[in-house]
Parts: C-alpha cells; sequence; structure tokens
C-alpha cells in the first residue's frame, strides 16, 4: 500500500523562538521534524508492514531546503521525499499551504492513503489536512487514533470526548491522527545510514504549477502573550484530599 | 541524527535510571538493550558482521552522548571498540563469524584484560604465560581491575608466549577465553565507582585454552593490542567529554535560576568564570577527540592524537563536574542532583585506560623527543 505523510519541519519547540515583521515564526533556523508528525509516520510504516507492500513517501513544505525533519522520518523507515521550498512562500498562511501540499501530493505518484497530524506543534491552526481533502477530493478522517485497511476502504476509529466513532472510508483518503496514539519507533543506526542515500525531490512553487505572486487572504495584526497560568489550589492532606482530587477530575469531566 | 537519536533513546532512562540501578549493583540492561536493538552498540563494527559499517569517529559520538546524558556505560569502550575492532582485523574467519555478529548486536560482551599487578601501566613486562600443549595453550597468572568479566561471555586476554632475544622484552599474544573456562576463576574488587560494570581480578591456574582461540599469530599481540588501544583511548576521551557536558549544562543551569543575594549566582564572575573556562576546555578536548577518531578511521597515525585526546577529555571533565558540584553547593552532594554520584567515574578517566602520567611520558618521548626515563 502507498501512503503519503505530511511532514511539517518546525524551530525546535525547547528553544528559543522568534517571530519575523510580519508576526509569523521565524523559521530560518535548524527545523526538526515536528513530534505530532511522527505518529502518523509510524502509523504509515505499520500499515505498510501489515499490508506487505508499498511505500510511504514524505511530503514537507519548508524555507531553506531544509531536510533534517525528512531525514529524520526517512531513518524510521519512509522510502522517499517531496520538499517544497520557495522563498515565496515565507509567511503563507494554512490555505496556501493545503493548496501546495496538495499539489505535492499528486506528485508522489499512486497513493491508497494521505497521512498528517491533527495540528502542527507550531501553529496549531489545524484545518490543512481538511483542505487538502476537499482539494484533492478526497473523503476526510480526523482525528484517528486507530486505523485498520479492508478491502479498498478503511475503517477507523475517531476520537471523540466521550470515546470514538467507527468511520468507514473508501480509498483513497486523508486521515488526521491524534498526536500519541502509538509509540513512534526510534531510527536504526542503519536506517540512518541508509536515510543519507533516499531520494528527496527538492522543488519550488513553479513546479507545482502554483503562482502566488497574489499572496494570500490572511494577515496578523498583533500577537500577544499567553495568559499566565493561574497558581493552582493547594490542598493540604489531612487523609482524606484524594476526595478533592476525584471531585476536581469529575468537574473536568475526566472521570 | 546519530547523536539526537541516542540521545532520544537515553533520557527516556536518564541518570535517575543510571543512579538507582548503579547503587543497587544492577546492571542498566534495560538501556543496554534498547541501543543494541537499534543497532547504536556496533556502529564501528563491519556491515558483513551486522555492525554499522562506520567507524570509531560514530562510537564516540555513541559514548559521548550517553556521558552527556548522565549514563556512560564503560563496557562500549571494552566490548566493540577494543575487543571488537581486534576481532575484525585480526581475528580469523571463525572468530569473526562467531563473535562479530554477537559483539555488533550487543547481546554478547567481551571483556579485555591486560593491567596485571606486578605490570600495571607497563605492559611489556605482564607476566602471565600462554605456552602451547598440543591443540591447547595453558594459561597462567593473574590480571586485575577487568571491568565487565560477570556480564561478559569471554575475556579478551594479552598473554606472553615467549620472550624476544633482541630486547628481553615479552613477546604478547592474545587469545580470546571463554568464561567458563576450567582454570579460571575471578573474584570481585570493590570500588568507589557508581557505575554498572563491576571490576575483577581473573585468575588463571592452568587455565586450557584451545589454540585456535588465538587471535592471529603467535608472538604478535603487542601490534594487535595497540590497534585496539587507540579505539579505547578515543572512546574513552569520548564519554570524559560527555560527562563534562552533562555536568556544565546542570551547572550553566543552576547558576541561572539559583539566588542567594537576589541575582542569579551566574552572575557572580566567581561562579560563572570557572563555567567557562571549563566549557572551553571540553570543547578542544572534543575536538582533539575528533581529530583523534578521524586519524583513526583514516588508517593515518592516530596515536599522539588519540593520547593527547584521552589526557585532555579526562582533565576537562573532571575540572566540568568539580565546578558543577561546587555551584551547586551542598546540592552538589544531594543524590537528587545528580552529580556527586559520577565522581568516581570521572576520576577514573584520568587512571584508565592510560594514566596521565604516561601519556605525559608518551608526548615527551614522541612527540617532543625528549630522553626516556624508563
Ligand atoms: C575501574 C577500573 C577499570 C579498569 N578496567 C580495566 C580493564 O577492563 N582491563 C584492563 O586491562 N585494565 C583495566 N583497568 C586498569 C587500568 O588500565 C590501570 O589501573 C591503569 O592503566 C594504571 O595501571 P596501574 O593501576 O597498575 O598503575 P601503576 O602502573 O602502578 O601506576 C601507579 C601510578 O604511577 C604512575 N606511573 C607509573 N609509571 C610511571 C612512569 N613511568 N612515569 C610516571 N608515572 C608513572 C601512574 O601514572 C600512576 O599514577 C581498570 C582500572 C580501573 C580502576
Amino acid at each position: 500500500m502507498n501512503i503519503v505523510v505530511l511532514v511539517k519541519q518546525i524551530p525546535d519547540p525547547a528553544g528559543p523562538s522568534e517571530l519575523e515583521d510580519d508576526y509569523t515564526l521565524d523559521r530560518n533556523c535548524k527545523l526538526i521534524l515536528d513530534e505530532s508528525d511522527s505518529y502518523g509516520v509510524e502509523i504509515a510504516l505499520q500499515l505498510r508492514e501489515t499490508s506487505g507492500g508499498g511505500e510511504v513517501t514524505l511530503v514537507s513544505m519548508a524555507p531553506n531546503k531544509e531536510v533534517s525533519g525528512i531525514r529524520t522520518a526517512l531513518a524510521m523507515g519512509a522510502e522517499k521525499a517531496i520538499l517544497v521550498t520557495d522563498d515565496a512562500l515565507s509567511g503563507a498562511d494554512a490555505l496556501t499551504t493545503a493548496k501546495v501540499l496538495a499539489k505535492a501530493i499528486e506528485r508522489a505518484g499512486d497513493y491508497d492513503l494521505v497521512i498528517g497530524a491533527t495540528e502542527s506543534t507550531d501553529g496549531y491552526v489545524g484545518t490543512v489536512p481538511a483542505a487538502i481533502a476537499e482539494l484533492l477530493g478526497l473523503p476526510s478522517v480526523t482525528f484517528a487514533k486507530k486505523i485498520e485497511v479492508q478491502e479498498g476502504k478503511i475503517v477507523v476509529q475517531r476520537q471523540t470526548e466521550a470515546g470514538y466513532d467507527l468511520i468507514e472510508a473508501p480509498l483513497p483518503a486523508m486521515i488526521s491522527v491524534t498526536a500519541g496514539v502509538v509509540e513512534p519507533r526510534y531510527p536504526s543506526f542503519k536506517g540512518i545510514m541508509a536515510a543519507k542515500k533516499k531520494p528527496c525531490d527538492i522543488i519550488g512553487v513553479s513546479d507545482l504549477g502554483l503562482d502566488v505572486s497574489a499572496g494570500w487572504g490572511q494577515e496578523i495584526l498583533s500577537v500577544e502573550d499567553a495568559p499566565a497560568r493561574a497558581a493552582g489550589e493547594k490542598i493540604e492532606d489531612d487523609g482524606e484530599s484524594y476526595l478533592k482530587i476525584v471531585e476536581f477530575l469529575e468537574n473536568k469531566k475526566i472521570i | 541524527m546519530l547523536r539526537e537519536a541516542v540521545r532520544d533513546i537515553t533520557t527516556s532512562f536518564g541518570p535517575d535510571y543510571f543512579r538507582e540501578k548503579a547503587r543497587k549493583g544492577e546492571k542498566t540492561n534495560e538501556l543496554w538493550n534498547a541501543l543494541a536493538s537499534q543497532g547504536y552498540l556496533g556502529v564501528n563494527l563491519p556491515a558483513a558482521y551486522g555492525g554499522g559499517g562506520c567507524g570509531i569517529g560514530e562510537l564516540a559520538i555513541v559514548c559521548e552522548e550517553l556521558g552527556a546524558q548522565g549514563c556512560p556505560l564503560l563496557l562500549l569502550i571494552v566490548s566493540p571498540a577494543i575487543c571488537g575492532t581486534i576481532l575484525a582485523r585480526f581475528g580469523t574467519d571463525e572468530q569473526q563469524e562467531k563473535w562479530l555478529p554477537r559483539l555488533a548486536s550487543g547481546e554478547d560482551r567481551m571483556a579485555f584484560a591486560i593491567t596485571e599487578p606486578d605490570a600495571g601501566s607497563n605492559s611489556h613486562h605482564i607476566s602471565t604465560t600462554a605456552t602451547r600443549d598440543g591443540d591447547i595453550y595453558r594459561l597462567n597468572g593473574q590480571k586485575y581491575y577487568i571491568s565487565g568479566v560477570d556480564e561478559a561471555e569471554a575475556i579478551l586476554v594479552v598473554a606472553r608466549t615467549g620472550v624476544d632475544e633482541k630486547t628481553g622484552q615479552g613477546r604478547l599474544s592474545l587469545f580470546v577465553v571463554d568464561k567458563e573456562t576450567a582454570g579460571l576463576t575471578f573474584e570481585l574488587i570493590p570500588v568507589e565507582i557508581t557505575a554498572p560494570e563491576k571490576q575483577f581480578t581473573l585468575f588463571f591456574d592452568n587455565a586450557e585454552v584451545p589454540a585456535d582461540h588465538l587471535i592471529g599469530t603467535e608472538g604478535d599481540g603487542l601490534r594487535q593490542v595497540f590497534h585496539g588501544l587507540n579505539p579505547e583511548r578515543i572512546t574513552g576521551a569520548a564519554l570524559a567529554n560527555g560527562l563534562g557536558i552533562y555536568a556544565l549544562e546542570k551547572g550553566a543551569q543552576y547558576a541561572k535560576e539559583r539566588q542567594v543575594w537576589g541575582t542569579p549566582i551566574g552572575t557572580h564572575q566567581g561562579v560563572a568564570h570557572p563555567l567557562a573556562e571549563a566549557k572551553i576546555e571540553i570543547e578542544l578536548a572534543r575536538l582533539m577527540t575528533q581529530k583523534a577518531a578521524w586519524l583513526y578511521d583514516n588508517d593515518q597515525d592516530a596515536g599522539e592524537a588519540a593520547n593527547m585526546a584521552k589526557y585532555a577529555a579526562a582533565e576537562a571533565g573532571l575540572k566540568a563536574l568539580n565546578q558543577a558540584i561546587q555551584v551547586h553547593g551542598g546540592n552538589g552532594m544531594a543524590s537528587e542532583y545528580n552529580l556527586a554520584h559520577l565522581w568516581g567515574m570521572t576520576r577514573l578517566l584520568r587512571i584508565a585506560p592510560v594514566s596521565r602520567e604516561m601519556i605525559l611520558n608518551f608526548v615527551s618521548r614522541h612527540s617532543l623527543d625528549l630522553p626516556r626515563s624508563y
């Protein structure tokens, strides 16, 4: 089975980050594989392994021909990659990103499934997978926590507040997976060495037949710090304080 | 990416895990196996035998990163670095087929025994003998401070098989001795090092070793062993550099946060400068370690660089740890700050695998062409 996985390469969330003048994130630094996407990569590798064949192709859009994060996913076991890198895309909004990725996916050849993360760790917009599905005319299944492939279709457990919905969709389809639903494998040393030789097709916007010179319909006017977290409540343990914890969790509808 | 992968695996265990296991006298097999299963313990061994097909440069990165995460694994310096290198270069086909895949996968470990009670730094002087008797060699003598014998399947033993008539020095040969060999016993040496690896004295009492366990040619042991000692020094240096990186990171972090006079203690140059000095020295030692690894992996004479790297790294690592402990004040001694327990290991690296004095002798003699003292 041939699977396309969208992988975003982002500034290391553990490091310091800067904003550009237009309030978008400064991405002119070393970028790494977004952890959110490592779950999609793992799921794709598992599906390919159970299906007994096919290829996992990575599709990424990043500045400065950045391939560090792509190499990580190739080292995990993906076969090849397509990277769209173009100064014209600096600060692109989610819809433009979806258009670019959709075109890049079309270059990946025949595919049965496209997998993305629910949202990226640096942007948290969360609309790209659904937009791509629309652009490619694919059924869109979001918040997947488990995916099973059957004859010509997929059966997906779609996470909900109460539990999960069971959804069937014909192939090919676009799926977004929830973070943390699988344990992404560590790349092996052989995987790292092999990744250096795997093909990564680096292209620009014009190679995709797109024109983004008109820009996009989004402008960020201001940015504010996230509100500081309110101080927590301290409870002295009098032997009964577990009841307070239970009450707290019940109020939050966690239990 | 190698570095990041090793870091990711190692941080999923972390310094608490390492300290607690070592304190209880237990092994850190979970960490060993996690690294082994992904091929990180045999990166320098030939790909044909399941290794990574790379060099000592890559193994040094693995060692450094383990140190940098507060999880130094001493046996990497012994099993893949010394024993793996020697077997890959001089072992017979059968020896390579038997051992290299098992060392590369990390499923087996091999200890290395050269040091003797009466011939420490002077390896020409070793008195453990191996005498040919038909299909076997009989080994007699004693070795001490041999790391990891309890967890190893076999020991690569340096023994004397004759005397060079011209120089009067022993002719050395190398043997792979199975741990279960009759006539071989071993005894624990308690040491003040918080590490999962233990140290042993080995007693050979007419230990019978099959003749095909001889590595390469009889009498060629000194040359062979030197091939293993450079990787040992380079990976030992890498481990010390890693420990220094670990200590500096913790020291700097603490100096940024701790306040006793209204400003972080790191604003006082008395705190900051020693950390900065240690940082410079660690980076210099890393550079020399990389140079030594590069020379070694490119089949050039790495002896001088490997010795210098080992010297510089041991000094820098120790200085960094010392200062990190100092910066922590009383907390520097607390178990939960995960520093003081690394003292023994870091201090060891100034003594072993080769002591700083022997390196200074080497540099005096070989780099500066000064007259020899012994
Ligand atoms: C924890 C630990 C693990 C070890 N693991 C192993 C192992 O796995 N396999 C193995 O074979 N060995 C191992 N060793 C042994 C180690 O390599 C030796 O301890 C080291 O080489 C020093 O030898 P020595 O102890 O005999 O000291 P000695 O040779 O007795 O030296 C004592 C002191 O005198 C100095 N000195 C000696 N000669 C000179 C000279 N000519 N000029 C100036 N100074 C000199 C030395 O530098 C040292 O400071 C280990 C040691 C320790 C402590």
